[in-house]
């Protein structure tokens, strides 16, 4: 079934007044990909120009509507955000009717200078990647990150990314998260919500590293707050062919293109469901693996650039595997290399990059030209514009 | 007829505008309340604690504004000194006369149905109920079913005012800035009441973790949770606690905890410690430095 998008179910925003032929257009049926492109585009200089003042930043909100209890959680972290420069996309995909109320009648509820920033978009069909890339096409902030309905924030959330993109140029931006378990427990009065389990625990490295992310996905969603460029000039959109991983691989290919700024502050928190259905339990090995599998292949399919000391990272990881049947603890050093060594060579290296970051953006400037270009002949959702 | 409530809540040197944000966020939540029933007339009753007070007219006027647009009516109380947590709500309660009163933080912001499900708790023999905190939600247990717990949280809690005034108040000449909360929870119970959890009343209050998860008090956190410490186990009956934490506190290099010590030694010459309490161990619970048992 084709994914359909109802972005007018609860708009609350008002768009600007002169865009509103252009906005016209671009929901029409039968308006080509290119025309569509190029007239968002233009939309966005439009907007860009006359707004001047875009939010800082767009939260995607993603929700099915099942449980209403955490939503509200999550509304009240944005709520309580010290810096208020943001709004919020709530991504409502695959609602019963009901469900979709429930969402609704939550946005109602919410004070009113918060609920005036709320949009709700309804998404029917596809996988995990069509609500976001729905919400991408009506974000209004300079920043993008995704923020799903069972997790939780922490106060200085926006703050934070908002800081750090004062000279973060281009690249994305990334804080740290904790991990803590919860399980869904009825509450008196029927209501159904969750019980936590555990204390915050600080589960992922506090920097990045790129190669360790080739492997496995050790950034939460909401650790992430992405340019708009990437999406709106680059024309990167979330991969709809991929059941899960849909997370790991926009970071993937976003960090190889345009770096990665990270923050020292803890910010969110990732809950671990116990007894729940996630993503985790809802779909099989098999779909975790071909997606895997998918994302890995479109990078094999590409030339990427790595960032500074991974050909040293690189080395050592091949000289443990080359000794690996000599030592038989050579693999639990590949494990606590990949744990601990990485992140604390990242940091004389990203005092390197820095230094760099001029000479770096040239070369991305112009590679990035020849990605996106080679990407969007290849699958046509990424164009060089 | 709907009860009434009183929301107070008592400033000491905040930000002027994440108060007002909190604001609405209570306005917003009493005027659903109201809707439903589940309140009446309502009240935000502010005390201000700071050298300087916190608001000037004009965000006074803008706090008014959100409050009488949600049909409630503001005051602002200016206290022109630090009468500490309790102390600022002992002073606040007599000057309404609600039947609910809402004791919230002023770094706390409501979401828009707890005044409501805290008022819907608060029924029959539950004379006190607490919201469920975020995002750091607080460890103590609670029964799954009723709610009934051990002490309820004075971040956001909601108490019915007979019950407030058969029993005190808050005793802000024992506690100054932490355990005021255990120790009404506990004459609370002590005097037949039941104090339950409320996970579906939520509020965000603002604590932030270090990157590695934890959480670093300042020196004055650590003064007074200390100092609390001691006097909860003096007042309830504990006096095998009291010996054992001020020996412990004797061997601490750091000069806060000696500072405990002669803090608690002053009381006794001074014959100013509270009158014990619970000498049958009814509703005190003391358990790994924890006053009820944690989940975690």
């Amino acid at each position: 079934m084709e994914p359909t998008i109802d972005a007018n179910a609860a708009d609350t925003a008002t768009p600007p007044s002169g865009l509103t032929l252009l906005d016209s257009f671009l929901q029409r049926d039968g308006v080509s990909d290119a025309v569509s492109d190029a007239l968002r585009t233009i939309r966005e200089a439009i907007v860009d120009d006359a707004l001047g003042d875009r939010p800082f930043l767009t939260v995607l909100l993603r929700t099915q509507g099942r449980r209403l209890e955490p939503i509200k959680d999550a509304l009240l972290c944005l709520a309580a955000q010290t810096d208020q420069d943001f709004e919020v996309v709530i991504i409502d995909h695959d609602s019963t009717e009901s469900g979709a109320q429930g969402v609704r009648r939550v946005v109602e509820s919410q004070p009113a200078s918060f609920r005036t920033r709320i949009r709700i978009v309804e998404v029917v069909g596809g996988t995990r990647s069509t609500p976001l890339n729905a919400g991408i096409k009506v974000a209004a902030g300079r920043y993008i990150a995704v923020f799903d309905d069972d997790d939780l924030l922490f106060a200085d959330w926006v703050e934070r990314f908002h800081e750090a993109s004062d000279t973060a140029g281009t690249r994305l931006l990334r804080a740290q998260t904790a991990t803590q378990n919860a399980r869904p427990e009825v509450w008196t009065g029927g209501f159904e919500g969750q019980r936590s389990l555990s204390w915050p625990h600080s589960a992922y490295a506090p920097t990045f590293d790129q190669i360790q992310h080739l492997r496995v996905n050790h950034s939460p969603f909401m650790s992430w707050a992405f340019p708009r460029g990437l999406f709106s000039q680059l024309g990167l959109t979330f991969d709809e062919a991929l059941d899960v991983c849909e997370d790991w691989d926009m970071i993937l290919r976003a960090s190889l293109l345009v770096g990665v700024e990270d923050l020292p502050a803890l910010t969110s928190i990732y809950r671990r469901w116990e007894g729940a259905a996630t993503s985790y339990t809802v779909h099989s090995t098999d779909i975790w693996r071909a997606s895997e599998k998918r994302v890995i292949d479109r990078l094999d399919d590409s030339a990427i650039i790595l960032p500074q000391g991974s050909v040293s990272e690189i080395r050592e990881l091949l000289a443990v595997y080359e000794h690996k049947d000599d030592d038989r603890d050579a693999m639990a050093q590949y494990r606590l290399m990949l744990t601990s060594r990485s992140w604390r060579w990242s940091i004389p290296l990203r005092i390197l990059r820095n230094r760099f970051v001029r000479v770096r953006g040239t070369i991305l400037h112009n590679w990035n030209r020849l990605h996106a270009s080679r990407s969007g002949n290849r699958d046509g959702t990424v164009q060089n514009r | 007829m709907s009860r009434s409530l009183t929301v107070q809540s008592i400033l000491y040197g905040n930000e002027p505008q994440a108060i007002v944000r909190a604001a609405e966020a209570t306005a917003n939540s009493a005027r659903l309340a109201r809707a439903d029933d589940l309140i009446g007339e309502w009240t935000l009753a502010i005390g201000d604690c700071s050298p300087t007070p916190v608001f000037d007219a004009e965000s006074a006027a803008e706090i008014e504004t959100l409050v009488t647009e949600a049909g409630g009516v503001f005051s602002y109380t200016v206290f022109g000194e630090n009468l500490g947590h309790g102390g600022g709500h002992n002073r606040l309660a007599p000057l309404t006369s609600s039947d609910l009163i809402l004791i919230l933080n002023p770094d706390a912001q409501v979401g828009p149905d707890t005044i409501g499900r805290l008022a819907d708790t608060v029924r029959g023999d539950v004379a006190l109920a607490d919201g469920r905190q975020l995002p750091l939600e607080h460890p103590k247990d609670y029964d799954p079913v009723t709610g009934d717990e051990s002490w309820a949280s004075g971040a956001c809690s909601m108490t019915v005012r007979s019950v407030f005034e058969e029993v005190g108040g808050f005793d802000h000449e024992t506690f100054f800035m932490y355990c005021d909360d255990v120790d009404y929870s506990w004459r609370v119970r002590l005097a037949g009441h039941r104090v339950v959890f409320a996970p579906s009343a939520r509020v965000f209050h603002d604590k932030r973790l270090t990157t590695d998860a934890d959480i670093i008090p300042t020196s004055a956190e650590i003064y007074y949770s200390a100092e609390a410490a001691v006097f909860l186990a003096y007042k309830y009956s504990r006096q095998d606690l009291v010996n054992k934490i001020l020996t412990a506190f004797r061997n601490e290099p750091d000069d806060v905890y000696r500072r405990v010590v002669a803090a608690y030694d002053e009381r006794v010459a001074s014959g100013t410690l509270p009158q014990p309490l619970d000498s049958l161990g009814k509703v005190a619970q003391f358990i790994n430095g924890n006053y009820a048992e944690h989940r975690y």
